[in-house]
């Protein structure tokens, strides 16, 4: 073979084992499969709303991306209960009045802020593995929402939160999308065009480096863990906008699939690498595969197998780690 | 003489911090409820303690080789599916009850061991895509809560012998087991593994292999406690052990286990169960409003696990 | 060991690499960086796999494939990169891996002969608190180093290698170190001995082979030949770092001033850092040198003590964003470990400390920009790279080097401070990085400059000061800067605190 074809090959190799486009090959073969075994899956209006249920996880994917990049062991395991407490605070200001719309939507995120504040904090300056950290504020949060609903759910979403989500703004498709596609831009800038994101990047890649060459690490730490709570927040009022009422433990769910869209999408556990766009796809191939399975008229004990199975090959493919001997 | 020194000096639980918060919690306990130290609190608080005190004693074997475990309470699932099945609610098939159970847990564990150790996989996401199986796998042996323990588990479960309630028992036999556990050479490498995996291959330390043993030790005890599980229970029921898995990751945390492998013990675990099961128990009888009392309970753990990892880091910058 | 080929991806470590080994003999592994010689060892000690390789023991042909191979056939190795496990005690890491067990269980009594022997074989060079039951955590760099070379030397092996394994060492500690050596050829074992100090080597060996771009190129006697001759074989032409030609820069007024600083292994510092000047810090390694760098960087806490910069003013840092604000920059010890963001590009190695200066409405980062940035840093030092965004990773030692001073010379920083900056560098990106801090004084830069090696000390510093535990104690100025002098003042310079006698003083003048 010559160098230039080996070249090539090199390069198709490299194109075919980018996590992104794994995934996304993936995604689409399990669209493919859908629509041979039920016509229909496949169709225009079930993408859409396939990828419509897709952007909670998206969202609240987004915070967990930033997290897990800034290394240090970093995870947010509090993000579902944040995202359910964010949900619970809107749908009662809100109270179904567009008038408090505003402050429906300032509030929960102000909280979850503070929570993110919290973490970021017990991570940076009690020195407590980030793992650890979530793992008990996610304890507290539940606390919390049993303490601010009294056991009852109550409140519902504002008109124009709901008309926002639901509502289909053009090529019917819903505003959820739109809304998903303006922050997948805005964080990709984030990362890759900002100060905050680069910093980011190199924090987890090497904290020590970092604070050698002028980074401030406490900082960036603390800044990824409110921007994932805020995240986990945003992700929380849409579901709400979605559902129009709201559950007690309504996005409780998202948590490890959360941290499996990541993965999938390519950003390593140990940070440093990856990015946001994978952990959109990684969040859309892992609804695409429940909605199949669902399809499938698959009983739900399989499903979980089957799910965890998926998982597990899907990291196989691509998310091994080094060997010891070189 | 030194040589036995040194080794109780090794079973060390490691955070004084533990060992206080396990003082605060029996006194406090002791205060709340007059009856505590009486034969029947004692006896139906560790009958709920014993199975968080086996898982954590198997969390902590993996995390101090470097590992984690979500999957343990989907294990403890499916070992007391099978074995409740297997044995019918007939007295005499106690024995095979323990053996498929220790069993079935030891097999999921050698498929976490694998997938993590051959295949070279995260353990976090791993173990959390292994839950989804052995869940998955134990709704399909028994889709609903049912099937009889029998009696006789049951029975002996509730009761004491020579003045020690059984359960309290089974607790020391764990710890005992672990302490015998600490002698071999494999759990040595544990260590070695966890402290610094490349040093360790470097010194010739099989890796691979010791990995995967941790993980299928930690499926055998956790096999062991479904047997607990069902002992107190009676009856199986595919949906147990939600929690457990976390609260092993807290109660090892809380016991002074280092969460990046290496340092630490099974003695501190199981410390640390007793205390976040004590800590529950304290809530309660406080009495605290119901609907604040979750939330005062994650103030506790959140609290407990600040005590115990400051106080580890601060003797490990020493 | 023949025909010895690796590659790593489209890099060529080895490429049909030779060696033999005699019984008995200190064998040199000489070359420079990129040579391949730790590749070559590694294929021996069995932690690489070699594309190729025919290695022979005896005659007989032996094929390893992992360090339990390696093992069996009586094989061990010592790194600069320890084996060991923190947490764990002295003996335990010891026998490590070789642990006597019976039916799994262990059996510290059947090894505790073994360890104490090996403990009082090398005492002397351990401190006098270090027993079997020692966490190996609580022991300084050196004496864990000693430990590791204890560790594979109780092994009993037929081979021993050791790749760089005196690099943290006192004098006294390789003092002992190269007794234990002798005594282990006297009963037949064969030494493979890697270092680049070839003081060391020549001191050492009998034979040396050497290897340049993963060839074997020559394989001689130490005794009949010089220095000059092994440099030259190495690098392929006679040509020695042209550092001495330039002038010595004028001294002008002082662009730092540190007054009593004190903190983690500082004891009083106080110095004066001139425009135009390379200030060096001399002494034994490990006396505080880094420390001292650290500290006036920001990274490292200072207890007492003030800086103050040219600009009069006292500064207050207490982070290296202060100390890079008032264009202070430090190029640290460790290249893997502090200097560099290795899985990132090239790119954003070179660019992020500079970042905020190129900001487009103080905001957003323009890729043309920092492009232009980086081209002209690469440029200007004669950086070797693939494209912008190749993983820093992929570049050589020396080149990496020079990215990570890069990346502060785009601070335009009046004080540079270099940790060890051409350790492990090859010949030829050593002199040009020498060449750049000529510059950079002729410039108006102020240099305080760390060096494990004495003579490049000598070549490259105006004046030295010499460390002892933290405190300098000692100065050299102009003329007085000389090999012999340094490594003279280092050694007596901490006589009168000393508590232990010292091993055979082995200066080569």
């Amino acid at each position: 073979m010559t160098t230039l074809a080996l070249a090539q090959g090199a390069r198709w190799k490299q194109a075919l084992t980018n996590p992104i486009v794994l995934a996304s090959v993936i995604a689409i073969l399990l669209v493919v499969i859908g629509q041979l075994v039920s016509p229909g899956f496949g169709s225009y209006g079930q993408i859409i709303n396939l990828l419509r249920v897709a952007s909670f996880l998206g969202i609240i994917a987004i915070g967990q991306t930033i997290v897990i990049l800034a290394g240090g062991e970093g995870i947010d395991l509090s993000v579902g209960k944040v995202a359910t407490f964010a949900a619970i605070i809107g749908s009662r200001v809100m109270d179904g009045h567009d008038a408090n719309l505003a402050l429906g939507l300032l509030v929960p995120l102000a909280v979850a802020a503070a929570i993110g504040l919290v973490n970021g904090l017990g991570i940076v300056y009690l020195r407590i593995p980030p793992f650890v950290m979530t793992l008990g504020m996610l304890g507290v949060v539940q606390g919390l929402i049993l303490a601010y609903t009294g056991g009852v759910a109550a409140g519902r979403a504002a008109p124009a939160l709901t008309a926002l989500v639901n509502g289909r703004l053009a090529l019917s498709i819903p505003g959820v999308l739109f809304v998903w596609l303006l922050l997948a831009i805005a964080i990709s800038l984030l990362l890759h065009r900002t100060r905050f994101g680069w910093n980011l990047y190199a924090v987890g890649t090497n904290r020590v480096a970092a604070e050698l060459s002028g980074i401030s690490v406490n900082r960036t730490v603390i800044s990824a863990y409110v921007t994932s709570a805020v995240f986990a927040g945003l992700g929380g009022m849409l579901l709400l906008g979605y559902t129009e009422s709201v559950f007690l433990d309504l996005a409780d769910q998202y948590m490890l699939p959360s941290v499996a869209a990541v993965v999938i999408g390519g950003t390593l556990i140990s940070g440093g690498i990856g990015g946001y766009a994978g952990s959109a796809i990684g969040a859309i191939v892992l609804t695409v595969l429940e909605s199949l399975l669902t399809t499938l008229d698959i009983p739900n004990a399989s499903r979980t197998i089957v799910n965890g199975v998926v998982l597990l090959l899907l990291l196989a493919l691509y998310g091994r780690q080094r060997r010891l001997r070189s | 003489m030194s040589g036995m020194l040194d080794r109780i000096r090794d079973v060390r639980v490691g955070a004084l911090a533990t060992w206080a918060l396990l003082v605060i919690a029996v006194v406090l306990n002791a205060i709340l409820q007059p009856t505590f130290f009486s034969l029947y609190s004692i006896t139906s608080n560790f009958a709920t303690f014993v199975p968080l005190v086996l898982v954590a004693i198997a969390q902590a074997i993996v995390v101090v080789g470097g590992g984690l475990d979500l999957s343990l309470g989907a294990i403890v699932a499916l070992s007391s599916v099978v074995a409740v099945t297997v044995m019918g609610g007939e007295d005499g098939r106690v024995g095979l009850g323990f053996a498929v159970a220790i069993a079935v847990g030891a097999v999921c564990g050698l498929v976490n061991g694998l997938v993590v150790a051959v295949v070279r996989l995260q353990p976090l996401i791993v173990t959390f895509a292994t839950a989804s199986i052995f869940s998955g796998s134990a709704l399909v042996v028994m889709p609903k809560p049912g099937g009889t323990v029998p009696p006789v588990m049951t029975g002996i479960y509730r009761t004491a012998v020579a003045g020690v309630p059984v359960s309290v028992l089974a607790v020391l036999v764990a710890v005992c087991l672990w302490l015998v556990l600490r002698q071999t050479r494999l759990m040595r490498h544990v260590y070695a593994v966890g402290g610094d995996p490349g040093a360790a291959y470097a010194s010739l330390v099989p890796v691979t292999r010791t990995r995967t043993l941790t993980y299928v030790i930690a499926g055998a005890f956790s096999g062991l406690a479904a047997m607990a599980l069902l002992a107190n229970s009676g009856s199986g029921d595919p949906f147990v052990g939600a929690d457990i898995a976390l609260n092993s990751i807290a109660a090892v945390v809380v016991g002074g286990v280092a969460l990046r492998g290496g340092r630490g013990g099974a003695v501190g675990a199981v410390v640390g169960a007793i205390v976040l099961a004590m800590a529950a128990n304290i809530v309660f009888f406080f009495d605290v409003p119901t609907t604040y009392r979750q939330l005062v309970n994650g103030l506790v753990i959140i609290g407990a696990l600040a005590l115990s990892v400051l106080s580890s880091a601060r003797r490990a910058a020493r | 060991m023949s025909g010895v080929t690796k590659h790593y991806g489209g890099v060529r470590a080895l490429d049909g690499a030779s060696l033999s080994l005699e019984a008995g003999e200190v064998h040199g592994l000489l070359g420079p960086n990129g040579s391949g010689k730790s590749t070559l060892n590694k294929v021996l000690a069995g932690t690489v796999a070699a594309d190729r390789a025919e290695i022979t023991l005896d005659g007989r042909p032996l094929a390893i494939h992992s360090p339990r191979d390696a093992h069996r056939h009586g094989i061990a190795a010592v790194y600069q990169q320890l084996s060991l496990i923190p947490d764990l005690t002295v003996a335990q890491n010891l026998t490590l891996g070789v642990e006597p067990a019976r039916a799994g269980f262990l059996r510290a009594r059947v090894s505790a002969p073994d360890v104490a022997e090996t403990l009082r074989q090398f005492a002397p060079a351990l401190g006098d608190r270090v027993t079997a039951s020692t966490p190996v955590a609580d022991l300084p760099p050196g004496e864990q180093q000693i430990v590791e070379i204890a560790k594979a030397v109780m092994r009993r092996p037929r081979i021993l290698i050791l790749d760089e394994a005196t690099a943290s060492l006192h004098r006294d500690q390789v003092s002992l170190v190269f007794d234990v050596v002798r005594r282990l050829c006297a009963a037949g074992v064969s030494v493979a001995f890697v270092s680049h100090r070839i003081d060391e080597v020549m001191q050492l060996c009998t034979r040396a082979t050497i290897l340049r771009s993963g060839r074997t190129v020559a394989s001689t006697e130490l005794a009949g030949t010089s220095e000059q001759e092994l440099v030259s074989l190495m690098i392929g032409q006679t040509r020695a770092p042209e550092a001495a030609a330039a002038p010595r820069a004028e001294k002008g007024e002082p662009r730092l001033t540190v007054t009593g600083l004190s903190g983690q292994n500082l004891n009083n510092v106080s110095l004066r850092a001139h425009r135009g000047e390379v200030l060096g810090l001399g002494g034994l390694q490990g006396q505080g040198q880094s420390e001292l760098l650290l500290t006036i960087f920001g990274a490292l806490r200072a207890r007492e003590g003030s800086i103050t910069t040219s600009s009069g003013r006292g500064a207050r840092i207490r982070h290296p964003r202060d100390a890079a604000r008032i264009g202070i920059a430090l190029v640290p010890g460790d290249r893997a470990t502090q200097g560099m963001f290795a899985q990132r590009s090239i790119q954003e190695n070179i660019s992020i400390v500079s970042l905020a200066r190129r900001l487009m409405a103080g905001v957003a980062i323009s890729a043309r920009r920092e492009r232009a940035a980086a081209a002209s840093m690469i440029d200007r030092l004669s950086i070797k790279i693939g494209r912008l965004t190749d993983p820093v990773s992929s570049l050589s030692g020396g080149n990496q080097q020079k990215v990570i001073i890069a990346k502060w010379l785009l601070n335009e920083p009046g004080i540079v401070l270099l940790d060890d900056p051409t350790k492990g560098v090859d010949v030829g990106a050593k002199a040009e990085i020498y060449a750049l801090i000529r510059k950079l004084t002729r410039n108006g830069a102020a240099v305080i400059f760390n060096s494990s090696d004495d003579r490049e000390l000598a070549e490259i510093a105006d004046r030295v000061l010499v460390m002892y535990e933290g405190s300098v104690k000692g100065e050299l100025d102009a003329e007085d800067v000389t090999y012999d002098n340094l490594v003279s003042s280092a050694l007596l310079i901490g006589m009168g605190d000393q508590h232990r006698v010292g091993g055979d003083e082995s200066g080569t003048a």
